[in-house]
This record gives C-alpha cells, structure tokens and sequence, in this order.
C-alpha cells in the first residue's frame, strides 16, 4: 500500500476519519451536529466548486443557484408533490446538472472576469425565480416539513446520528471522486486547461466539452449537496440560493486549498466553526471577521491544506537534499537556494497547487 | 404618454445614479483588473460621511458631499495599499474574498457608528418642474445634470491631465507603462481613490431621494456589476451607455410588464448580450 | 519585498488558525457548564433575530424590548420553586435567515440551556418549529402576525402579535370610506408584505372594490422610488395599499403626495405611522389608516414605559409595537416561569402561561396586553384597534374584529 505512506493521503483520511467519529462524541449536542452535518452538505457543494474552480480555473460563482435548485427540488417535490425523498433527490440532482450544463452552453463562451460575473448573474437570476415565483416557489414563506429520506424499517433518518451519516457516506464518494479525477487524465487535462487553454487547445485537448463537463459537474455537487440540505434542515427559504451563499462557498474552498483534495472539507469545517464561534459579538463580529478573511488570503493564498502540502514538500526535498549533501555532491547553499525558489514561485503563482501529480 | 415622460425622466436619472458609480469600478478594473466587490460598501460609507458633515457637522450640502469625497479618496487609497496591493500578484478569486471580507467590515463598522435604522438626509434643494406634462423634482434634475459634469471632468482628466493619462496608460499596457517610467503602485492607488471619490458624489446625491442603511450598497452593486460587464470590462463609454440603457429598461419594464421582471432585467439583458457578444458591447482589446 | 515578514508570519498565522478552530470546537463542546443549569439562581432566555445585515433595525428594535423587561424584572427580582433567580438575555445574530435562526435556537436551548427562544420572523419561527419539540424542547416566543405558524399545532409555540388577516377588514372599510373603490398595489416585496397583499386584495374584491396590478418592490432595493410610485398613480387610484418598514414606507408616501395623489393609503402594519413622521412631514401621511402607535395606547404601564424607552434608545427614536410587545411578553414568560415553578421545563411554563397572564404586574401592561392565550398559543387581547391618521393629524381609534388562525 504505496498511498499510506503519502503523507496527504494520510492526513486526508485522518479528517475523515475524526469527522467520522464525530458522534461519538457529540451525538447528543443537538447543536453542534447540526451544524457539522449542514456544513458537510455545504462542502459537497464546494467539492463542486473545485471541480470547476480548483481544477478547470474557471471562477463560477453560480454554484448557490445550483445548491438552491437542489434543494427546492427535493423541498418542493417531497412536499406538494408528496413525492418519496429518493425519487425527488434522484430528479433534483439530475435537474440541476441538466441545468448547469445547459447554462454552460451560454456562460461558457464568456471568459475570466466575464464568466466569473456572468455566472454570479445566472445565479441571481436563480435566487430572483425562487424568490419571487410565489405559486409554485412560496417564495420567502418558505417550504416547510421537508421529507427526510425513507429506508423502510431499516434506519431512521428522524436521528441527527443516521442523518449525518447519510451525508458523510456521500460526501466520501464526493471525496473518491476528487481524488479519482485528480490522478486520472481527466484531471490532468483540466489541470492543463488551467494551466493556459491555449496550450490545452495545441496539444489536442478539446476545451469547450471538457470544461462544458467540468461545469456540470460542478452543478451536479452543487445540486446533491443542496437536496441533502434541504431534506437535514426540514424548512428551506430563498436564503438557500442566494449570492452570498456562493461566496460563502469561495471562502470555504480558499480557506481549504484549491484544487487539494482535503482543501474543500476542511476549509469548510473551519470557517463554518469560526462563524459559530463569533456568533458571540453578535452584530460586531465581521468587525473581527472581516479583516480575518482579509489576512487569511493575503498570508495563506494556497489555504491551510495548501500549506500543509507545500511544508510537506519542503520537508520532503529537504531530506531528499540532505542525503545528497552526504554523498558530497552538494553545494553548501543548496538547501536555502531551492527553498527561497519554492517560496518565489508560490507567490508568484498562488493558484498553482504544488506537485500535481501526487 | 404622460406617464412614458414620466418614466423615461425617472429612468435617466436612475441612469445617471448607476453612471457614477460605474464608472469608477469599471476604471478600477482597466488598472488594477480586479472586480472591487467592496465598491457598494464604498458608496454606503461615502452616503454615511456626507450625511455626517451635512447634518451632524452642519457644513452646506456641496461642501459636505467634496469634504466626504476627499474622506473616502483616502480611504480608498488606504484599501488599495492594505488590502489589494499585497495581492497584486494573487488570482482574482483571491481579491474576491479579500474585498468581501472588507465590505463585511465597512458594513459592520457603520453600522456600530451610525446605528442599524434607516437615515434621512434632507438637502436644501426642493421644488419640482413640469416637462411635457410630467412632474420632475429637481434633485432628480441635479442628479442628471451632475453627472454629465462629472463625466466630462473625468474625460478631461484621464485624456489631457499628467496623472489621469498615466491610468490610460496603464490600462493599455502596463508593462510598456512602467518602462516609460510610470509607477504602476501609485496609478493603482490613484484610481482607487477615485472610483471612491467618485461613487460618493453618487451616494451624496441619491442620499436626499432615497434612504441611508449599512446594507444600502449592496443592492446597488450587483447592478452596476452587470452593467461594467454589460458595457465592456475596463470601457468607460460602456459604462455610461450601459448604465443608462439598463436604468431606462428597469423603469420600463417596471412600468409597462411588471416590477418583478423589472429587478431581473438587467440580468436578463446581461445574459441575452453575453450570448452574442461574450466579451461585452464596448470590449477593448484585452492584454494578458 | 516584504517576503521575509510574511514568511515568518505564515506558521505563526496557521497556528493562529489551528488555534481558534480548536477554541472555537472547545466554546462549543464545553458550553454546557457556562450556562444556567436549572434550579440555580439564573436562567437564559434566548433570542435570535437579524442583528446585522439589512435586517438589523427590526432585530434590534425587538432586542431593546426583551433586554429592558429583562432589567425590569432582575431589579424587581424573580422568584421560582423558592429559589431567586436572575434573568439573562442571551442574543445571536441571524440575519434573518431561517436556516441560521434554527441553528442559533438549537444552540441556545442546548448550550445554554434556555427554556425559551425569542424569534421575530415567521420564516425563522418555522425553521425553528422543526426542532423545539422532539429531541431539544424549548418554547418559542414567537413576534409575527403571520397565522400560519399556529397552523403547524407546535405545542411550544406562542405568538405574541394579532393575526395580520384580522386588519384587511376594518382597513378595506376604511379605506373606501376615505378613498374610494379602485386600489392600487405598492407594498413590499416579502415573505410578510405578499400575505397582505394578498389578505387586502381578496378583501378589497369582497367589498366590491377592483384592484390594480401588483405592483410590489423590493423596498430594501429599489434605488428611485419615484419611478414605481408613477406608475401606481398611472391607475388613477383612490387608495394606494402600501408597507414595508416605516422609513422607506414613508419615502413612498411622501413621493405619491407630490405627484399629486389625494386618495386614502393603507399602511400595513410593519410601517408605523408615528415612526414615519421622523423622516416626513407628518402632512404627507394624513388620510391613512394603520396600526395604532404605542404611544396612543392606555395600558397602566404606557407612560412609564415611554419614559424608559427614551432613556435607553434616545429622545429622537419612536418606541414600536416590536419593542414594546416584546417588553410584555417577557414578562409574560417570567411569571409563567415563577407560577410552573421551574426555569428549565418549557412543556410546565408554557402551561402555566393562561395562569401567568393575570398575574403579571401592571407596570409591565404597555400595549394592549393579552388577556388570554387560545389552545393553539396565541396571546390575545379582545379590544384591538387600528387608527385613521385623519386631515387634522389626529390618530381616532377603530375597533377590530379577529379573525381565527385556522385557515
């Protein structure tokens, strides 16, 4: 087992690990299940922002829309429709990818800045139907007395403990998926298309399907973590959908890592936490936050994960350097110069997360 | 017919609102290319000070809106240095956050100074004229009238003046720019400084007909986003037509369809012309 | 160039982070032990509400009632199962998103143990219905007038305000008699202002009047507000249906005066008419019909209560119904807790509370007080009235007749 020793692997399984006992521990804080559970719905819909985002380069900020559409699917669907939970999930999810690749179709012909804010208006345009469609949206009444998912006599999904586990279950395929798409040449490909599409385009990859599929994707997480949600907190509003969702999201996947396969969790986790915590100051506390979030991207652009990868690199070249040294064939100053050079690079190019290939 | 007067009146001095406060985020996107999401908690601060000067303070109405002007000119100026500059190198997803990690700040420090309620600034203009039948207050008027000023100021000032001609510069071609001997730092905090100085005589004028609150910018700013990118990133003429051509469709549509599709139109029309046209109706040519 | 602070600065930034994480897991872990554990000598009541963001103003207005019955009721000192108990007035912002109110009320009920979770927003009161009554309990103090979170039969409900539907009736009469048959539509595009409109719409049509389009804006958005107004007046209307929060209500009122409009205004009850004379003249609101302002009431406590809202808010703010009913209810839910005899079962205050009502003190009775909850939770105060804003800017009284919360 050759990925055990990889010491991302590692860590990664180590979140997963400790959010997986997290019941254990706190399955009768009411509370603080909640919100770890609405978080790991958030991040499955920032594991699509990475698709899109982290991977491909392309800032869509449409991705509360999606999670919106998602969960209004299940939310309207279980509700006045009195469909079962799996069947509007199944159709909710669905719906939104067929959506996010439709839009695609348009938003992808803009570039950068352009799609960056054209996809913000798509997902303004989403929140504007949801919340002012009042027939068949309720608009800000809200739907309420969401299913939760049947499974018979089996589990009983009333319990915030089988609940959580529920989403944690598919927030690991979520996971897989990354990293499968990472190490495979998909990944490289949309690795390359990030890397410059003019490159990507010369050397025969075809750019506007491969990013037609990253987007809806990324609609698909969006859409799976929003059905989730909607099912976890049992009343949804227009507040699901909105644009400041999606920059919740962006702050999530920066905090965590772009294009890291760890990143999206625990960026999520974080911030989400870090809210929580300053919820104490009340109405003063983005006067804490704000400049909060500001130091975090000026100090620590690449995200904790980011950074944890980078410190693994260093250590890992530092000892691969240190046994040259031994055998004579260094220069004295070899160590500090490779290590001011990784420094260079990474302010240079923050986006580029190191070692791609690990 | 009346009311179409009315409403077209209304439309181009909503226009003329949106145009101010366009025009410096689309020139800060020329310079420093990044989309300022904190450029609406700009206009609520530049509101907020006006109002300070004016009513608390007691200084005349236009001295209030310059005195807040030159406050938030240095406050921009401060932005650029603290926030954007040691970012000048990040990608935009990065200025992104920073700026609304800023926008939360502004908003909240607002908030704690000048309370959560809504406020009213009151301005010695009055009275209303009548032009082809409909009724015009005058306020509105001044709003039309000073934006075209300030326009040809701004025009003025970015082709013939020593430092609006270094932001030209700098948007055509920054490398070149900087060989020639211009400081792409000092340009940066120049047109920061500006776009906030410019949107808060937007501010200092909506103020009197609408109402002050710590979130009041954030309804604008979605608008005028659409309308920078509507127009042509970094384009100042498209700024001006797209503002007044999405102020007069909001009215319209307001008036003739309905209010619901008049919120969404300009969104609507940003995605209608994006579908043609990807990269805006005025783009310029777009350097890497 | 400055790459060498930074350097040294990013481990020490990422512990920081580290840090305030695991202190933020800790906060949330341990909160159990820092709150009042039942029977000791405090007790939180727990309030939830949009304390920033575009919200703020409401959520505050709302804070300042709870924090000053809060105070009054700590210096009378409260006595429960024979033990004396303080009252502590936890607060947590919402910004009014349901969702985040829900969390904010699981987090109050569980950490810090309230029996109680005030809430100002019907989105938020359903959001939060979902989870007050199964594995947590806790009462929900409920400000809306929206009916609709009675029809959800949560045992552990109460609503403060009158059902809204009951003014659609009394302001219909009104309105015609002052205005005339045709309505125009300009209120507030939200979750509250839609109901009304809808509520004064199938009332209008009932009374045999028409009705114009809707015209509904976002009141918080919208930039010129002389643009819809024009067009509401473009209906030739006898009476305009307006409302949203006061300043901007009155903004809009002001606005339709000096296109020329002369009809009667509907004012929905979110706007009030006293606390709109503060940003226009108060001529521009006259012929309007709308709730009565706090100061017109003639509860035992009013004046009292006036005079302490002046020195905690400032001579220059109006005190509102969201304040002063909140200051009632607190006290409501104070002597429930003192009659039940415990701080920690909600199931034994909200019995109490049919008892608690006539055993509050007078000092407390500001705003038409509640002289009886119904089985569903609903306090209700059998004299309520509305005002007709007449030419003289004199507010006149005119009873209501409620309505019934069931659908």
């Amino acid at each position: 087992m050759n990925a055990l020793k990889n010491p991302r692997i590692l860590g990664t399984l180590a979140v997963l690990v400790v959010i997986a006992l997290t019941p254990l521990a706190f399955g009768d804080e009411n509370y603080i299940m909640r919100v770890i559970t609405v978080g790991l719905c958030s991040a499955i819909a920032v594991y699509g922002m990475n698709i899109i985002l982290g991977f491909t380069g392309q800032l869509s900020l449409a991705q509360g829309g999606f999670f919106g559409i998602g969960a209004y699917a299940v939310g309207l669907l279980t509700t006045d429709f009195d469909w079962s939970f799996w069947q509007a999930f199944l159709v909710g999810v669905v719906g939104t990818s067929a959506i996010g690749y439709l839009s695609g179709l348009i938003a992808l012909r803009t570039k950068d800045e352009y799609f960056a804010i054209f996809t913000m208006a798509i997902g303004f345009i989403i929140f504007l139907i949801i919340s002012r469609w009042e027939s068949v949206t309720h608009a800000h009444s809200g739907v309420n007395n969401v299913k939760f998912p049947e499974a018979g006599d089996i589990v009983d999904f009333s319990n915030p403990t089988a609940m959580f586990y529920l989403v944690f279950v598919i927030l690991l395929v979520c996971v897989y998926i990354t990293y499968a798409i990472r190490r495979s040449s998909v990944g490289r490909t949309l690795l390359t298309i990030r890397t410059s599409e003019d490159l990507a385009d010369a050397i025969g990859v075809n750019v506007g399907l491969s990013k037609q599929l990253a987007f809806a994707a990324s609609a698909f997480f969006g859409g799976l973590g929003g059905g989730l949600y909607a099912s976890v907190v049992g009343f949804i509003g227009p507040d699901a959908a909105t644009v400041d969702k999606t920059f919740e999201f962006l702050m999530f996947i920066l905090v965590g890592g772009m294009g890291t396969v760890a990143g999206p969790l625990v960026g999520t986790m974080i911030v989400t936490f870090l809210f929580e915590f300053f919820q104490d100051f009340q109405a003063y506390r983005f006067i804490v936050l704000g400049p909060v979030i500001i130091a975090l991207v000026i100090f620590a652009p690449r995200g904790i994960v980011g950074y944890l990868g980078g410190f693994i690199d260093r250590r890992a070249r530092k000892r691969r350097i240190g046994s040259i040294r031994t055998n004579g064939q260094s220069r004295s100053d070899g160590a500090t110069h490779t290590n001011a050079s990784t420094r260079a690079g990474n302010s240079a190019d923050t986006a580029t997360t190191t070692e791609e290939e690990k | 017919m009346t009311l179409f007067i009315q409403q077209l009146f209304n439309g181009i001095a909503l226009g003329g609102i949106y145009c101010l406060a366009a025009i410096g985020l689309t020139l800060v996107f020329g310079v420093l290319r990044i989309p300022n999401l904190a450029h609406g908690a700009l206009y609520m601060l530049g509101a907020y000070v006006t109002y300070f000067f004016l009513t608390t303070v007691g200084v005349p109405y236009v001295a209030a809106i310059g005195i807040a002007a030159l406050i938030l000119f240095v406050l921009g100026v401060l932005l650029e240095r603290l926030v954007f500059h040691p970012l000048r190198n990040a990608p935009h997803t990065h200025h992104m956050i920073a700026a609304i990690g800023a926008m939360f700040f502004f908003q909240s420090v607002a908030q704690v100074i000048w309370g959560a309620d809504f406020k009213r600034m009151e301005t010695p203009i009055s009275g209303s004229l009548q032009i082809l039948g409909a009724e015009i207050s005058a306020q509105r008027i001044v709003i039309i009238v000073t934006a075209v000023i300030v326009l040809g100021l701004l025009t003025w000032f970015i082709k013939r003046s020593i430092h609006g001609q270094t932001i030209e510069a700098i948007e055509q071609d920054r490398t070149g720019a900087a060989l020639v001997g211009i400081n792409p730092a000092m340009v940066s905090m120049l047109t920061l400084g500006l776009s906030a100085l410019l949107v808060t005589i937007a501010a200092g004028l909506v103020s009197p007909i609408n109402l002050l609150s710590p979130t009041m910018g954030a309804a604008l700013n979605l608008k005028v986003f659409a309308i920078i990118i509507l127009g042509g990133l970094g384009s100042l003429p498209g700024a001006i037509v797209g503002s007044f051509a999405l102020a007069i469709a909001e009215t319209m549509t307001s008036t003739y369809i309905s209010s619901a599709v008049g919120e969404a139109v300009a969104f609507i029309v940003l995605v209608a012309v994006l579908a043609i046209r990807p990269t805006g109706l005025f783009a310029k040519a777009v350097q890497r | 160039m400055n790459s060498i602070p930074r350097r040294a600065s990013r481990p020490v930034l990422a512990a920081a982070v580290i840090s305030t994480f695991a202190l933020a897991l800790g906060a949330c872990g341990g909160g159990g032990g820092s709150g009042a554990s039942g029977g000791d000598d405090s007790v939180v009541i727990g309030y939830t509400g949009p304390l920033s963001g575009g919200g703020a103003a409401y959520g505050k207005n709302v804070q300042t009632g709870l924090q000053m019955a809060v105070d009054d009721l700590n210096e009378d000192g409260l006595e429960v199962d024979g033990k004396k108990v303080t009252i502590e007035l936890k607060s947590l912002d919402d910004k009014y998103a349901p969702s985040t109110a829900a969390s904010n009320a699981q987090r109050l009920a569980d950490q810090d143990e309230a029996p109680v979770v005030v809430s100002p927003n019907a989105g938020a009161i359903k959001a939060i219905q979902q989870i007050n009554d199964g594995r947590s309990k806790f009462m929900i103090s409920a400000y809306t007038s929206d009916p609709a979170i009675m029809q959800a039969d949560n045992a552990l409900t109460m609503m403060i305000p009158p059902n809204f539907e009951s003014y659609a009736k009394p302001y219909t009469e009104q309105g015609m008699k002052h205005g005339g048959k045709k309505l125009a539509l300009l209120g507030t595009e939200s979750e509250y202002g839609q109901q009304w409109t809808k509520a004064i719409t199938d009332e209008w049509k009932k009374a045999g009047g028409t009705i114009g389009a809707d015209n509904s804006i976002s009141y918080a958005t919208v930039s010129d507000f002389a643009g819809p107004v024009s067009k509401a007046l473009a209906e030739k209307p006898d009476s305009i249906f307006v409302g949203g929060p006061s300043q901007p209500t009155a903004l809009i009122m002001e606005q339709a005066r000096k296109q020329g409009f002369e009809g009667s205004f509907l004012v929905m009850d979110q706007a009030k008419l006293d606390e709109m004379a503060t940003v226009t003249k108060i001529e521009n609101l006259t012929n309007s019909i709308g709730v009565l302002p706090v100061k017109e009431y003639d509860d035992p406590g009013n004046k009292d209560f006036l005079k302490k809202y002046a020195e905690v808010a400032g001579e220059d703010k109006v005190a509102t119904s969201e304040t002063a009913l909140n200051y009632q209810s607190m006290a409501i839910i104070a002597k429930a807790m003192e009659v039940a005899g415990t701080t920690s079962d909600p199931d034994k205050i909200r019995a109490a509370v049919p008892d608690a009502l006539s055993k509050v003190d007078d000092k407390y009775k500001v705003n038409g007080f509640p002289t009886k909850i119904t089985d569903q939770g609903h306090l209700m105060n059998p004299e309520l009235e509305v005002t007709y804003l007449n030419e003289d800017e004199k507010y006149t009284k005119i009873p209501v007749e409620q309505v019934s919360d069931a659908k």
